[in-house]
C-alpha cells in the first residue's frame, strides 16, 4: 500500500505546479510532483512569466518570444493592419485606417500600461486581506494604496472607472476604427463567457496586458513549462492522476488512480482546478465552503488547437475579430448554449508550431466548428485540429466577482483550504490564468 | 429686477426637494419649470378624457423617509397605496406569483420547486441585510478617493469601517452583488427559471444591459431597499398618480415660501468672473440669484446651459463621456374592461392579479433575447414589460367601470437603427400590444386608446437626454464619486455658485429625492 513518503506532494506539472514545487524544494523539502498526462504538452505557455520566478529558481532555458509585429489584423477592404512593438510605428500603421485613432494610440498605450502596472504589483503577492486586523497586513494595504495614489490622480480615477466597464465602452471612448477595436476588444473576452459589451471585460483586457510593454496588447509566449521541467531537485511522476486524501480535516497524501498507490505527505499542493481538487474530500468540508466551491464559475469557452499551414505564415499573430459587434454576436451564440457561428479566431505562430485560440466554443457536439474555423482562415478543414475545453482553462473565469480576495472562493484567497495541509496553487487561485508561475510562487511563499 | 437667493432650474421632484429644503431654511427661492406643470418625469396627466395616467414614472418606493418627514408630505397630500403582488404569466399557461402574504408566496414557490422555496427565506434575509448595509450610502455625500483633504480621508475611513463591520460573509456577498450579472447571482440560489427571470428583470430597468450582463445584480437590492411607512420591500402608487408626489413636494416648498413658476424654460446660466449670477429664460428675461441650482441631467446642465469656456476641459470631456443610452418606453392604455390573462382568467380571489403588477418575463432567455434586439439597434420584438392597472387601486384614475393600464417596456433603444419615426413608434406599440395579447387573448379588443412613448418622446417631453429615465445610466462606473464626473460628485460644480441636484448626481434614479436633499444641505453648508 503505502510505498513512499514525501514532505510535500504537488498535483500537476504545469508552470504553476512546478514553480510551487521548486520553491518548496528550496526549503529542503522532499517534493513529489504528480502529473496526469504522460507526455509533455508541446504548446507554448501564454502569458507573462514574472522575472522573480526566473531569478529565484534559476530557470536557465526560459525563452520568451517577442513577436514583432505582435498582431496582424486583416482589413475588410483588403490589406492588413500591423501593430508593432514600437508605439510610433503602430500609430503610423493605424493612421492608414484612422488618423484620429493614430493620434490617440500613444496616450492610450501609456494609460493602459500604467493601470496594468497596478495589477502587476497586486499579482506578485497574496491578495490584500480586507478583513484583516493584523497591523502588518494593514500596512501593506496602506502602502498599496499609496503606490496607486503616487501614480497620479488620473490613475485612481481610471481604475475606478475602467475596471467595472465593458471593453466595448472603454474602446468606444478612445477609438473609431472597427478593425482596431475588434482586435483589441478580443483580448477583453479571453477565456470569459462574456461579450465585449459585458461589464468587467475592461479588467480582463488589463489583466492580459500585465507584464507587456506599453502598446503591446497580447501576452508574451514562452517555453516556461518546458524550462521549469528541466530544473532538478524534485521528483516528477507522469501519467498518474492523483486524488487528495484527507482524514479528520487534515491532508494525508494522495492516491494515484491508475496504480492505486498511496503516497503520504503532510502537505499537498494542487495546481488542478479547485473544484476537482476539493470534490473528493467534500465530506471534510463545511457546507458553506462546499457551496462556494460548487458555485465557482468555470465554464469552458475556448478551443485551443493547431493549424498546419502549407508554408510558414507571413505573420506572427493573426487576429480574426473584425469588429466589436462580430465578437458580441459570437458571444450571443454561446449565451444560448451554441458554438459561435462566426467565431473569434487567433493564430499564434510560435517556435515552429502554429497554434489556435478559438472562442466561443461551449460544451456540446461542436458540429461544423472545424469547418467554420478553417473557412475563416481560408484553409482546408484537415489543416485545423481543435481541442475544445469543457471547463475554463483558467480554472475559474476572471470576472470581477472571482478575482483578488474572491478567488478561488470568497475569503479563501490565501491558497489555503479548510483542510489543514491542503493548498491550492493553480490558475484557479489569485492572480488567475495567463500569468504562468505567479500563483505557484505566491502559494509557495504563503506555505513557507 | 428681483434678486433671489437661489434659482432652481427644473421642477422635477429633485428640483422641488432642493427648493423646499432651501426655502425651509429661510432662503428666497424660485423654481423654474419649462412645462406647464411641475413634476418632470413624475407627472399625472389626463391623456384621454376621463383617463389619468402617471405618464412616465409610475411607482414609488425609494422616496427617502427623511424627506417625507422633513417636508411633512402627507399633510401636503401624499398618500401611498400599496402595490403588493407580482404575477408572471408563463408561456405554458402557468404562472408564478409573489403575493403580499409571505407564507402564501412560499407555498406558491414550493409548487414550482421545493428547493427554491427553502432557499427563498435565506435569500430574503441576506438581501434585506445587504440593503440595510448599503442604505446609509444613499444619504451620504460621496468622498473623493483622489483627494488628500482630511474630510475626504475621514469619510473614506468611515466608509471602510462601515463595510468591514459587516463581517466577511456579507462583505463578500456585497462584492458579488456589485459585480455579477443578476442571472449568475440568482443561479447560485435558485433553479426555477421564471423566478430568476422575474427577479432579474428588476435588475435591467433603465439600463442598457441584459440579465446576463455583469453589473445588474446590484439592482436586485433596490427591491429590498424600498421603505414606505417604515415597511420594507413595499412598492406603491401615489394616490392621484406620481404627479401627486411632485405636487405634494411643490406644495411643501410653497408653504415654506418658495415660488414655483411653470412655462418658464431656462436657456442659459449667467456666469460672471467664474461665478453663476443668474439665468436667462427662453423668452429672454434675465433673473439674478446668488446661487443657481440645476436639477437637469448633466449633459443639459453643463453642455447646454453653460458656455464650455466656463468649464475645465477635462470636466467637459468627462460629461461628454457620461452615458445615457435610454432603453425604456412606456405604453399607456385606456381600457374598456380588464384583460383576462390565460394563466389566471378570473384574476384570482378579489381580482388580485389586477391589483398588483404583471411582469412579462416568462424566462431568462426571453428577457435576454429582448436585450439582444436592442443591442443591435432594434426595439424588442417580444419585450420585457411591467404592467400595472392603477385604476384598480385608485379608482379616480379612470371613469367608472373603465380602467387605465400602464406598461413599462424594455427595450426600446434611443438610437434605433434609422431613427425613430411615427411609423416606428406605432410598430413598437404594436409589438407591445401583440405580446400582451399572446398572454391575454382578447386584450386588443378592450383597448379604447393607447399612447406610445419612445425614449425620443421622453427626451422631447421631459428633457431627459436620450430618454434615460435615471438622468444618466446607473452603471458602476457612473455611480458614487464618479456621478456625474470624478471630483465633482459633491453637488458643487466647477462654476462657483452653480450647483447640481438632479438624478445625474449621487445616488440618482427613481423617485428618491436623495440627490435634491443632499444638494440643498450642501448649499446651506457652503452658505454659512
Amino acid at each position: 500500500m503505502s510505498d513512499a513518503r514525501y514532505d510535500a506532494i504537488v498535483i500537476g506539472a504545469g508552470a504553476n505546479g512546478l514553480v510551487a514545487a521548486h520553491y518548496l524544494a528550496r526549503t529542503r523539502k522532499r517534493v513529489l510532483v504528480v502529473e496526469q498526462h504522460q507526455a509533455m504538452d508541446p504548446s507554448a505557455d501564454i502569458g507573462w512569466v514574472p522575472p522573480q520566478v526566473r531569478k529565484d529558481l534559476g530557470v536557465a532555458n526560459l525563452r520568451v518570444e517577442e513577436p514583432d509585429p505582435w498582431l496582424t489584423v486583416p482589413l475588410s477592404g483588403g490589406g492588413t493592419l500591423e501593430l508593432s512593438r514600437d508605439v510610433a510605428k503602430s500609430a503610423e500603421a493605424i493612421r492608414r485606417i484612422s488618423s484620429a485613432d493614430a493620434a490617440k494610440w500613444p496616450e492610450f498605450s501609456a494609460r493602459m500600461h500604467r493601470l496594468a502596472s497596478v495589477l502587476e504589483k497586486l499579482y506578485l503577492a497574496s491578495p490584500p486581506d480586507i478583513e484583516t486586523r493584523d497591523p502588518r497586513e494593514l500596512a501593506r494595504i496602506g502602502s498599496l494604496g499609496l503606490f496607486v495614489r503616487r501614480l497620479g490622480k488620473q490613475t485612481v480615477i481610471d481604475l475606478a472607472r475602467f475596471l467595472p466597464m465593458s471593453i466595448a465602452e472603454l474602446l468606444d471612448d478612445w477609438f473609431e476604427s472597427d478593425a482596431l477595436k475588434g482586435a483589441l476588444g478580443a483580448l477583453g473576452i479571453w477565456h470569459l463567457r462574456q461579450g465585449p459589451r459585458s461589464g468587467g471585460t475592461a479588467f480582463n483586457f488589463l489583466h492580459h496586458h500585465v507584464g507587456s510593454p506599453a502598446g503591446v496588447f497580447r501576452p508574451a509566449r514562452s517555453n516556461a513549462t518546458q524550462a521549469l521541467s528541466d530544473l532538478k531537485g524534485v521528483d516528477v511522476r507522469r501519467g498518474q492522476r492523483a486524488t487528495v486524501l484527507a482524514k479528520n480535516g487534515r491532508a494525508t497524501g494522495v492516491v494515484l488512480e491508475k496504480s492505486g498507490d498511496t503516497v503520504l505527505a503532510p502537505l499537498v499542493v494542487s495546481s488542478a482546478p479547485p473544484r476537482s481538487t476539493l470534490e473528493p474530500v467534500a465530506i471534510e468540508l463545511d457546507p458553506e465552503f462546499a457551496w462556494a466551491v460548487r458555485n465557482i464559475k468555470a465554464r469552458g469557452v475556448v478551443a485551443r488547437g493547431t493549424f498546419t499551414a502549407g508554408a510558414t505564415p507571413a505573420y506572427w499573430n493573426l487576429c480574426i475579430a473584425p469588429s466589436l459587434d462580430y465578437l458580441e454576436r459570437a458571444y450571443d451564440d454561446a449565451k444560448y448554449g451554441r458554438d459561435s457561428a462566426a467565431p473569434y479566431v487567433e493564430v499564434q505562430r510560435t517556435n515552429g508550431r502554429v497554434e489556435l485560440h478559438v472562442q466561443y466554443v461551449v460544451p456540446g457536439a461542436h458540429q461544423g466548428l472545424t469547418e467554420r474555423v478553417a473557412k475563416a482562415l481560408n484553409a482546408r478543414p484537415d489543416q485545423v485540429t481543435l481541442q475544445p475545453a469543457d471547463e475554463s482553462l483558467y480554472h475559474g473565469e476572471l470576472t470581477l466577482d472571482q478575482i483578488l480576495f474572491m478567488r478561488p472562493v470568497p475569503g479563501w484567497s490565501r491558497y489555503r483550504t479548510p483542510i489543514e495541509g491542503l493548498y491550492l496553487c493553480g490558475s484557479g487561485t489569485h492572480p488567475g490564468g495567463g500569468i504562468p508561475g505567479a500563483a505557484g510562487r505566491n502559494a509557495a511563499r504563503e506555505i513557507v | 429686477m428681483t434678486r433671489y437667493d437661489a434659482i432652481v432650474i427644473g421642477g422635477g421632484h429633485n428640483g422641488l426637494v432642493t427648493a423646499a429644503y432651501l426655502a425651509r431654511a429661510g432662503k428666497r427661492v424660485l423654481v423654474l419649470e419649462k412645462r406647464p406643470r411641475v413634476g418632470g418625469a413624475a407627472v399625472t396627466e389626463e391623456i384621454f378624457p376621463g383617463f389619468k395616467f402617471s405618464m412616465f414614472s409610475y411607482v414609488v418606493s425609494l422616496l427617502r423617509p427623511e424627506i417625507i418627514r422633513d417636508l411633512d408630505l402627507p399633510r401636503h397630500g401624499l398618500h401611498i397605496l400599496p402595490l403588493e403582488s407580482t404575477v408572471t404569466p408563463m408561456e405554458n399557461g402557468d404562472y408564478l406569483a409573489a403575493w403580499a402574504d409571505h407564507d402564501e408566496t412560499r407555498r406558491e414557490l414550493y409548487r414550482h420547486s421545493p428547493r427554491d422555496a427553502e432557499a427563498y427565506d435565506e435569500y430574503g434575509r441576506l438581501m434585506h441585510f445587504m440593503a440595510q448595509a448599503v442604505k446609509p450610502i444613499l444619504s451620504m455625500v460621496p468622498p473623493d478617493p483622489t483627494s488628500f483633504a482630511p474630510g475626504d480621508l475621514a469619510a473614506l475611513l468611515r466608509l471602510g469601517k462601515h463595510f468591514r463591520g459587516l463581517g466577511a460573509e456579507r462583505l463578500h456577498a456585497l462584492v458579488k452583488l456589485m459585480t455579477m450579472s443578476s442571472a449568475d447571482f440568482l443561479d447560485e440560489w435558485f433553479e426555477t427559471d421564471v423566478l430568476k427571470a422575474t427577479k432579474s428583470a428588476s435588475g435591467i430597468i433603465g439600463t442598457f444591459l441584459g440579465p446576463r450582463s455583469p453589473g445588474t445584480a446590484y439592482v436586485l437590492l433596490h427591491h429590498y431597499m424600498g421603505e414606505l411607512d417604515g415597511v420594507f420591500r413595499a412598492w406603491g402608487f401615489a394616490k392621484g398618480g406620481t404627479g401627486a408626489v411632485s405636487e405634494a413636494i411643490a406644495s411643501a416648498a410653497r408653504s415654506f415660501g418658495a415660488e414655483v413658476r411653470c412655462n418658464a424654460g431656462v436657456s442659459k446660466v449667467l456666469v460672471k468672473g467664474g461665478k453663476a449670477t443668474g439665468v436667462v429664460l427662453e423668452d429672454g428675461d434675465e433673473l439674478a440669484a446668488n446661487t443657481v441650482i440645476t436639477s437637469l441631467d448633466p449633459r443639459r446642465s453643463f453642455l447646454q446651459l453653460l458656455e464650455s469656456s466656463h468649464l475645465p476641459d477635462e470636466f467637459v470631456s468627462d460629461i461628454k463621456r457620461f452615458k445615457f443610452r435610454g432603453s425604456s418606453g412606456k405604453v399607456n392604455i385606456a381600457l374598456d374592461s380588464l384583460p383576462k390573462f390565460t394563466c389566471m382568467p378570473d384574476g384570482g380571489p378579489g381580482g388580485r392579479l389586477h391589483r398588483g403588477a404583471v411582469s412579462i418575463s416568462p424566462s431568462l432567455e426571453y428577457v435576454e433575447r429582448a436585450y439582444d434586439d436592442a443591442k443591435y439597434g432594434e426595439f424588442s420584438r417580444r419585450p420585457y414589460m411591467d404592467i400595472v392597472f392603477p385604476s384598480m387601486i385608485d379608482p379616480g384614475m379612470a371613469p367608472p367601470g373603465k380602467h387605465v393600464m400602464s406598461i413599462f417596456v424594455q427595450y426600446a433603444p434611443y438610437n434605433l437603427n434609422g431613427g425613430w419615426t411615427d411609423a416606428k413608434r406605432e410598430a413598437f406599440g404594436d409589438a407591445v400590444v401583440n405580446t400582451v395579447e399572446s398572454f391575454a387573448p382578447g386584450f386588443k379588443s378592450k383597448i379604447l386608446h393607447r399612447q406610445v412613448i419612445t425614449p425620443l418622446d421622453i427626451e422631447r417631453i421631459t428633457g431627459l437626454s436620450e430618454g434615460n429615465i435615471f438622468a444618466g445610466e446607473l452603471a458602476l462606473h457612473q455611480l458614487f464619486f464618479l456621478r456625474p464626473a470624478p471630483g465633482w460628485a459633491k453637488f458643487n460644480t466647477p462654476v462657483r455658485g452653480y450647483y447640481q441636484a438632479g438624478s445625474g448626481t449621487h445616488p440618482g434614479g427613481g423617485i428618491m429625492g436623495a440627490s435634491g436633499r443632499l444638494a440643498a444641505l450642501r448649499i446651506l453648508k457652503d452658505g454659512k
